[in-house]
C-alpha cells in the first residue's frame, strides 16, 4: 500500500518535471528575447546579471518601421478573417452535420481534401485569383483565400454532430425554424469550439508571413510579420537587440491577452478535443 | 456580325483615345520596382530616398518602389506578379537567379534594350567580376546593384596580445592556421577567444566558394550546366575547412552560425571571421575594439565569391516601359549614388568611376577598410549560379555542412553531391 504510494508520487514528480522542462524548452526563444530587447546589443549574446537595462532597442525598431500602421492593419486583417470564418465555417457545417442534399459527401470530401495542401503551394495561383478581382494590395486580398477555412468546418461539424438531436426536436416543437435552431441550440453550445478555433486562427493569421508579403505592396496594407522583415538581414546577419524588440513588440498584444484569458483558453481546447 | 464590328470600332476609338492622350500628356510612364533588403537597417529609407531623387529628375516616370523582403521572397513575388499580369518592370533579384528567370522566360537581356552608343558603353562601365553572375549566353542580363564580396575582420587588439602584427593578417592557409593558433585562448578547456569562424549556415556554398577559388578551383561553368564538386582541388578545400576546426583547433567543430556571427566578433569571441563586405558599416558603428579589413587568404591564388543583388528587366513590359527602366536603373548606379549606396551598407561601389568621385574616395582615405573588396575584385568570381539553382545549391550546402559535423569525408559527400547535381543539370546541356 505505501510503496505503491510512494510510486505514484514519484511518478507524479517525475511527470511534473518533464512538464516544467517542457515548457522551460518551448519558453527560451522568449526569455531570450526579452533579455536581448530589454539590454545593450553588447549583451545581446552573453549574459550578466548587472548588465544595464535600457528601453532603446524598443525606441529604435519602434521609430524604423511605422509599427502603429502594422499593428492596425494586422489587427483588420485578423478580425475580418474571423468574423467571415465564423459565418461560413457555421453555415457550412451546419449543413454538413444536419442536413441531407445530393452530393453532400462529395462535397464533404472536398473540403477534406483543402486540409490536405499547403496554402504555400497554392500562392501563385491565388495571386492570378486576387489580380483578377482587383484585389492586390488590399487587406480583404490577404484573408480571403483563408475566410472557408476547411479546418474550421471539420472541426464546428464534428461539434454539430455530437449536439443531441432531441435538442433541436425540442426546438421545433417550439416553433424555431432551422436558423434559429442554429443560433439558439447550436451556436452556443458549441461556444468551446469557437473560442478554440478562433485562437488558432487568430494565432496563425497573426504570424502568417510568406502570403501576406507577396499579396501587399504598401504600408497601409502590410502586417506586422511583414514589416518586422526589415529587420531580417539574410546578407549582413541580425543586429538581435532591435529584431527581438520588434519581435517582442509585434508578439504583446497576443501574449497579453493569452496571458488573461489562458484559463479559459485551456478549457476550450480541452472541450473541443484540439490537443 | 454587327456587334463584333461595333465591338472592334469600340476598340480603335479607345485605341485613338489612348494614343491622343499619351501625346497630350508627354506619355507618362508609371514603372513598378521591387527590391529586396538583404542588409539590416533603415534601408528602405534609403531605396525610397533615391527612387524620390529620380522622380523629381524625371516628371514624365512614376515609380512605384515596393519592398519584397529577402532574396527568396522578392523572386517568389515577382514571379507571382508576372504571372498574374499585374505590372512589374524591373526588380532587383540575387544575381544567382539568372537562370531561373531565363528558363522561366522572365527577363530580357540589357543588349536588346539599349539603343545609343552611350547606352552600350554604360553597359561595360562595371567590374567585370560583378559581371560575371549577369552575364551568360553572351548577354548581359543583370546589371549590379547592391553587391558583396567576402573578406576577413579582424580585431587587431586581439593580434597586439598574441604578439602578431596588427598590420600584416594572415595572407595564406598556413599563416591563418599559424595565426589561428596563437590567437586561440583557451581557459582550462573551454576556449574563450576562437582563432577564427568561417560560417557554415545560412551560406555555406558562397564561403566554400571562396576556399574553392583560392585552391584554384571553380564551382561550375559559365553556362551553368556543370559543376565541379568532386574535383580533387574542391575536395581538398573542404578538407582545409574541416581541418581548421577537427585538426588545428582554431575553429568551432560542427556549423558557425552566419546570424550570429558579426556578434560573436564583436564580441571578441573570435579573433577573426569571414563575412560580407555587406557587414562593414556595421561593425564600424559597433565595434568597441580596432579592427581591420583584409582580403581572404590564399592557397594557391586569392580569391572570392562575389554575391549581392542585380537590376533585371522584366519581359512582360512595353518598349517605353523598358526605356523608362533602362532610365531609372542607370540613375540608381550613376557613380554618386553608387558610392553614397556603398558608404551607407559597405556593399561595393559597382563601378571604377563609384571610387573615383569625391566622396568615396575621402571614405576610403578616411577608412582604407572600404578599399579591401573593391581590391580583391581583382581575384573575384561568379557566384555558385545554375540552373536548378536552389536544389543544386542544397546538394552543396548539405555537403559541406555533413563534412563539417563529422558525418561524411569530404570526398564522400562531394563525390555523392556531383552525382546528384549532374542528375539534374543533364537536361541542360
Amino acid at each position: 500500500m505505501r510503496s505503491s504510494n510512494i510510486k505514484e508520487t514519484i511518478a507524479l514528480q517525475l511527470e511534473n518535471g518533464a512538464a516544467y522542462l517542457l515548457a522551460l524548452i518551448w519558453m527560451l526563444p522568449l526569455i531570450y528575447a526579452f533579455w536581448s530587447a530589454f539590454h545593450p546589443s553588447e549583451y545581446a549574446t552573453r549574459f550578466d546579471l548587472f548588465a544595464p537595462l535600457t528601453l532603446d532597442n524598443f525606441r529604435e525598431a519602434w521609430s524604423r518601421a511605422p509599427f502603429a500602421r502594422y499593428f492596425l492593419n494586422t489587427f483588420i486583417l485578423v478580425s475580418i478573417i474571423l468574423c467571415a470564418q465564423f459565418i461560413l465555417c457555421t453555415l457550412a457545417a451546419y449543413a454538413f452535420a444536419r442536413f441531407e442534399f445530393p452530393g453532400k459527401s462529395l462535397a464533404f470530401g472536398l473540403v477534406l481534401l483543402q486540409l490536405m495542401i499547403m496554402p504555400e503551394v497554392l500562392i501563385v495561383e491565388n495571386y492570378v485569383t486576387m489580380s483578377q478581382i482587383g484585389l492586390v494590395d488590399s487587406i480583404v486580398g490577404i484573408g480571403l483565400p483563408y475566410m472557408a477555412s476547411a479546418f474550421g468546418i471539420f472541426l464546428l461539424r464534428q461539434t454539430f454532430k455530437t449536439i443531441p438531436k432531441e435538442l433541436e426536436e425540442a426546438a421545433k416543437v417550439e416553433g424555431c425554424g432551422p436558423f434559429q435552431i442554429l443560433w439558439k441550440v447550436y451556436v452556443p453550445l458549441a461556444r468551446p469550439t469557437y473560442v478554440a478555433f478562433g485562437l488558432v486562427s487568430v494565432s496563425y493569421h497573426w504570424n502568417n508571413f510568406l502570403w501576406p508579403l507577396v499579396i501587399t505592396n504598401s504600408v497601409t496594407t502590410r502586417p506586422l510579420t511583414v514589416g518586422l522583415a526589415i529587420f531580417g538581414a539574410p546578407e549582413s546577419g541580425v543586429d538581435w537587440s532591435i529584431i527581438t524588440a520588434g519581435t517582442l513588440l509585434a508578439v504583446a498584444p497576443l501574449l497579453v491577452a493569452f496571458l488573461l484569458f489562458q484559463r479559459q483558453f485551456v478549457q476550450s481546447f480541452m472541450h473541443a478535443g484540439i490537443k | 456580325m454587327l456587334t463584333k464590328l461595333k465591338h472592334h470600332a469600340g476598340k480603335w476609338t479607345l485605341a485613338a483615345a489612348l494614343g491622343l492622350g499619351m501625346a497630350s500628356s508627354a506619355s507618362a510612364v508609371d514603372l513598378t520596382m521591387y527590391y529586396p533588403v538583404a542588409v539590416g537597417g533603415p534601408l528602405t529609407k534609403v531605396v525610397d530616398g533615391m527612387v524620390e531623387d529620380f522622380e523629381k529628375a524625371n516628371p514624365d516616370i512614376n515609380v512605384n518602389a515596393i519592398y519584397a523582403g529577402n532574396y527568396n521572397d522578392a523572386r517568389i513575388k515577382a514571379l507571382a506578379a508576372l504571372q498574374s499580369g499585374e505590372p512589374a518592370q524591373t526588380s532587383v533579384m540575387f544575381s544567382i537567379d539568372i537562370y531561373e528567370l531565363i528558363e522561366q522566360g522572365a527577363i530580357v537581356p540589357y543588349d536588346d534594350v539599349v539603343e545609343t552608343e552611350e547606352e552600350k558603353a554604360w553597359l561595360n562601365s562595371f567590374y567585370p567580376a560583378l559581371m560575371e553572375n549577369g552575364k551568360t549566353q553572351g548577354k548581359t542580363w543583370g546589371i549590379p546593384f547592391q553587391r558583396s564580396t567576402i573578406v576577413m575582420y579582424y580585431n587587431k587588439d586581439a593580434f597586439r596580445e598574441a604578439g602578431l602584427d596588427p598590420e600584416n593578417p594572415p595572407a595564406t592557409w598556413d599563416e591563418l592556421v599559424e595565426a589561428g593558433k596563437k590567437l586561440t585562448k583557451k581557459n582550462g578547456d573551454t576556449v574563450e577567444q576562437w582563432g577564427a569562424m568561417i560560417p557554415s549556415t545560412g551560406y555555406p556554398y558562397w564561403m566554400f566558394g571562396a576556399l574553392a577559388m583560392q585552391n584554384g578551383q571553380t564551382l561550375m561553368n559559365s553556362e551553368g550546366n556543370e559543376t565541379y564538386f568532386n574535383a580533387p582541388a574542391t575536395i581538398e578545400a573542404l578538407q582545409y575547412w574541416q581541418d581548421l576546426g577537427n585538426k588545428h583547433g582554431i575553429m568551432p567543430s560542427g556549423t558557425i552560425e552566419w546570424a550570429t556571427l558579426r556578434q560573436n566578433f564583436l564580441e571578441g569571441k573570435t579573433a577573426m571571421m569571414w563575412h560580407s563586405t555587406g557587414n562593414l558599416t556595421a561593425v564600424k558603428n559597433d565595434a568597441s575594439f580596432d579592427f581591420g579589413v583584409a582580403m581572404l587568404p590564399a592557397q594557391k591564388r586569392r580569391g572570392t565569391p562575389t554575391g549581392g543583388g542585380n537590376f533585371y528587366i522584366f519581359e512582360k513590359s512595353s518598349p517605353e516601359e523598358r526605356k523608362a527602366a533602362i532610365k531609372l536603373i542607370r540613375f540608381l548606379t550613376e557613380p554618386e549614388r553608387t558610392a553614397e549606396w556603398s558608404i551607407g551598407t559597405g556593399y561595393l561601389g559597382t563601378g571604377p568611376d563609384a571610387y573615383a568621385t569625391p566622396e568615396l574616395t575621402q571614405y576610403v582615405k578616411d577608412f582604407p577598410p572600404a578599399a579591401v573588396a573593391r581590391d580583391q575584385l581583382e581575384f573575384a568570381t561568379a557566384e555558385l549560379s545554375t540552373f536548378q539553382n536552389g536544389r543544386v545549391r542544397k546538394l552543396l550546402d548539405d555537403a559541406i555542412q555533413s563534412v563539417l559535423i563529422g558525418d561524411k569525408t569530404p570526398a564522400e559527400a562531394l563525390d555523392s553531391a556531383q552525382k546528384q547535381a549532374d542528375r539534374l543539370l543533364k537536361n541542360y546541356r
